[in-house]
């Protein structure tokens, strides 16, 4: 470390430690896991929530979320891309991350990461869309010249068979993966939350309710991601939105949000009940740290606001063009608040001290690796991806072709 | 049974992986990149590097037995010398190089005895501009031995929390000495004589029980109210409102 990196380190610490309150132990002001750590979550969410959204159609036969099957299936690979680039800057080696397949460490979580990651990518997402996109694929060899009919030739494996058996196999492929591929984003989510449950030490943390909170919320985040990918694609092709599925959508939106919402909330209740001995520093931390991030930008903007407009949108008999607005500000809101709920859970768990007696502060850097520029950039990367992969891979079946569901 | 044309060409692929995959393992890449050894070996060179900074208190204790004697039978000895005076390594391989700081501040001391409310109770712990403001500690206080010169004149320079809840409650003007008994040794060796503490509901009886002569403290009968409850189980007694 050369010497402005260590006044820079310094000069941070020592604003941090002007902002604790109370006692706190010497190695707790430097916040370890920051914005980065958060991004992750966040991430790994919409991918596991835009999966399952997809499986509605493959394994429960919901018809009419058919339109947005493959842009779910695709806004999940294109943040599953991104998912552990947080991480591997965070730690700041990412020329190493390749060693976590070579030296794996089956007691820890954390090391085992690369291959749940590596599982859900290529065992679920990838053979998925190659199933789905299969036939495409093919058709669009043989409709294309030069570089992207080649392009098209490789990502088809140089298959050629259309057959009415060939596309039934691709059919009861595609559900089989799908049937595998939800216990698959349970766990790839669910191994976040369980990342967080597991830590002992830390009681805003530990809880056994964590991997199911993060679940759902990442079920609520992928398909409020789907909604606004959704909404923003049709209006760029200037193509009508299928209301009929936007509504089930939005129905389902608002199921995971009750039952995400009744989640937490009976996570809060059982810690008031129990009122263990850290419940008194965690109601400071709550009102002072993290009012805003918690119960404006979480709770209430982030759920009871778009709660009651998804409500009202099915209560009251509306236009189509009130709905899908209503449908795309919910949708937004709900990106706030599920980012607002993986930011308390990250940082809050590093805002108190062990000690009970005392709270710190995290002051997010601008620029840097672990700043909110990188942060921004993470987030916007899924975005770029997605761009190039609905460009390359048509959101809608074509003509000739048979819709791939049922 | 004809095997589907994916399965072939997905089969390939996956082969194709595997066998990638299986020759940079065990063809291509050394055997020591499968280890953790060589990184924890890397590591340990690595910190092994680094300068050391502290001698450790065995160290000082060669040259200054007297000092490390008198800060070991005191209220300090579970402090390291380096604490107040520095890192002292180069010191204690070469005395020649200079003498460590000796901090005399008195900003120095409240790093651990400004007032605090989260500190332990019976910390010892001063109002900075109360307690002989502008002096040195070490005028009075031997940081080797930091036996205050006299004993406290009142609880409150240990118990500042209590002290300073009690101040702002309706218990403002009780002596601490009404409810607890303070063996006369607790005040220079607080841990061997302990006050006593109120056992039963008696003890507030006195003045809040229904035949109690204070005029102003609020009354009770003590045989019906609370059940078999202590009072304090019920009524914080350095801040009777705080009931919970």
């Amino acid at each position: 470390m050369n010497i402005d990196t260590n006044q820079a380190l310094f000069e941070q610490l020592a604003h941090q430690l002007g902002q604790v309150a109370g006692f706190i132990y010497p190695n707790e002001v430097e916040i370890q896991w920051a914005i980065l750590i958060v991004v992750y979550p966040y991430i790994t969410g919409i991918v596991a929530g835009a999966f399952i959204l997809a499986s509605l159609v493959k394994v429960f036969n919901v018809v009419e979320v058919q339109p947005i099957y493959r842009l779910a299936l695709l806004t999940a690979l294109a943040f599953m891309l991104i998912a552990g680039m947080p991480l591997n800057l965070h730690l700041g080696h990412p020329e190493r991350s390749y060693e976590i397949f070579l030296t794996p460490q089956p007691t820890s979580a954390m090391a085992m990461f690369g291959f749940v990651y590596l599982w859900y990518l290529m065992a679920v997402l990838l053979l998925e869309v190659w199933f789905e996109y299969r036939a495409q694929f093919i058709l669009m060899a043989q409709q294309t010249r030069g570089f992207m009919g080649k392009l098209y030739r490789v990502l088809s494996l140089f298959s050629n068979d259309v057959s009415p058996q060939a596309l039934a196999f691709d059919k009861k492929a595609s559900k089989l993966i799908t049937i595998i591929g939800i216990p698959s984003a349970f766990l790839l989510h669910g191994y976040v939350g369980f990342i967080f449950g597991s830590i002992k030490a830390n009681p805003w943390w530990s809880s056994v309710l964590m991997p199911i909170v993060f679940l759902m919320s990442a079920i609520v985040s992928g398909i409020a991601m789907v909604i606004i990918v959704y909404t923003i694609i049709s209006l760029v092709r200037n193509e009508k939105v299928d209301m009929r599925c936007l509504d089930k959508v939005g129905l389902f939106l608002l199921v995971a949000i009750i039952v995400d919402f009744a989640l937490e909330a009976l996570d809060y209740i059982h810690r008031m009940y129990q009122a263990e001995e850290s419940i008194e520093i965690l109601g400071e931390l709550i009102s002072n740290k993290l009012f805003t991030s918690l119960v404006i930008l979480q709770v209430l903007v982030g759920m009871f606001v778009p709660l009651a407009i998804l409500a009202f949108a099915r209560i009251r008999h509306l236009n189509d063009d009130l709905r899908k607005l209503m449908y795309f500000v919910s949708a937004l809101l709900l990106q706030v608040g599920i980012f607002g709920m993986r930011w308390n859970v990250v940082i809050g768990g590093q805002l108190y001290s062990k000690s009970y007696r005392g709270l710190m502060a995290y002051k997010m850097e601008l620029t840097g690796i672990e700043s909110l520029g990188m942060a921004l950039v993470l987030l916007a990367l899924p975005f770029i991806i997605l761009a190039v992969l609905v460009r390359l891979l048509p959101t809608q079946p074509m003509a000739g072709q048979p819709p791939a569901a049922h | 049974m004809k095997i589907p044309e994916q399965i072939t060409r997905l089969g390939m692929l996956l082969a194709g992986v595997l066998a990638a995959v299986l020759l940079l393992r065990f063809v291509i890449l050394p055997a020591d990149m499968f280890s953790a050894a060589p990184h924890q070996a890397a590591k340990a060179v690595r910190e092994m590097a680094k300068p050391v900074h502290y001698a450790g208190m065995p160290a000082c204790r060669e040259c200054h037995a007297d000092i490390y004697d008198t800060k070991s039978a005191g209220g300090h000895r579970y402090m390291g010398c380096e604490n107040c005076h520095g890192a002292a390594a180069a010191h204690a391989s070469d005395p020649a190089t200079g003498n460590p700081p000796l901090p005399s501040e008195r900003e120095f001391c409240y790093a651990c005895h400004a007032f605090d409310p989260s500190r332990p109770n019976g910390f010892p712990q001063i109002e900075p501009t109360e307690h002989r403001a502008g002096k040195k500690c070490i005028r009075c206080h031997d940081p080797h031995d930091p036996v205050p010169p006299s004993a406290p004149s009142d609880c409150s320079g240990c118990h500042g929390v209590i002290a300073k809840t009690k101040a702002t409650s309706s218990h403002a003007t009780v002596e601490c000495a009404a409810c607890h008994e303070v063996p006369e040794q607790h005040f220079t060796s607080p841990r061997a004589a302990l006050p006593t503490k109120p056992a039963g509901r008696e003890s507030c009886g006195q003045c809040h029980g229904s035949d109690a002569t204070d005029s102003g403290a609020p009354r009770v009968d003590l045989a019906s109210h609370g059940d078999s409850y202590q009072c304090w189980q019920c009524h914080y007694p350095h801040a009777p409102e705080m009931t919970r």
